[in-house]
């Protein structure tokens, strides 16, 4: 797998961990996800995209680099934000609705390096473009 | 021995990454002819337009192409169409040396 190969799927990741973060952030309110509680914000897990027996073999220390991948989708056991709000159609028995426990703080910070890591990923790219280009150059005439 | 294993010591084989094409194949050794050869090129080269093409065309219309992927299409096709020319003008460079030769 080449540089470039390898950049792009990182920023296919980055892209996505993007579009988690923004969900979570725009269900910060929602009280009912689908008639099962509050809505659970989600992490987006990556990992390297490489067999099993790649990854079993030479200790865990890959002998070839391969790109990354989202391995998966994982809710934040974070519990429940609880709010006395009797008038809420979601209200339960006791007049409280369930939010979810959204820690802004922490989607922000993950959104920064989420931006951080894309930027780093594209500027590996473009050195890997200007080296494959340099190297066309060679006895050019 | 230092505070921290090098990651070298923990491997049984060393780490080493293969680069470039290495022994060639049993199919290159069977004689494919320079023509197939550059026509695999160039089939290559034209499927990578058209794979940027498609990319292009499914960003303006749904936009559930992240742009990444687009720009990096139109990149990869617009370096492939490179050295499809690099490989041409060297070519024709060959082949006017041939025909200039004096028998």
């Amino acid at each position: 797998m080449d540089a470039m190969a390898i950049s792009r799927t990182a920023l296919d990741v980055e892209w996505q961990r993007l579009q988690v973060i923004a969900q979570n952030l725009a269900n910060e309110n929602t009280t009912n996800a689908g008639g099962d509680g509050p809505y659970r914000p989600l992490r987006l897990v990556s990992g390297p995209d490489a067999g099993f027996e790649q990854l079993v073999d030479a200790n865990g220390v890959q002998s070839r680099p391969v790109g990354v991948r989202v391995v998966g989708l994982e809710p934040l056991a974070d519990g429940a934000r609880r709010v006395h709000d009797p008038a809420h159609p979601h209200a339960d028995a006791d007049g409280f609705v369930t939010y979810p426990n959204l820690d802004r703080a922490a989607e922000m910070t993950l959104l920064i390096r989420t931006s951080r890591a894309y930027e780093a990923n594209l500027t590996a790219m473009t050195i890997a473009q200007q080296m494959y280009m340099r190297a066309l150059d060679l006895g050019r005439r | 021995m230092g505070v921290v294993d090098p990651v070298a010591a923990r491997l049984a084989v060393p780490l080493t990454l293969p680069i470039g094409i290495g022994p060639s194949p049993a199919h290159a050794a069977q004689g494919v002819g320079f023509a197939e050869m550059l026509q695999a090129g160039i089939q290559a080269v034209d499927h990578k337009i058209s794979n940027s093409d498609v990319l292009v065309r499914n960003f303006t219309l749904d936009g559930s192409v992240p742009i990444h992927q687009v720009t990096a299409a139109l990149e990869d096709a617009r370096m492939a169409v490179e050295v499809a020319m690099q490989v041409r003008a060297r070519l024709v460079e060959t082949y006017r040396d041939f025909m200039a030769m004096q028998i």
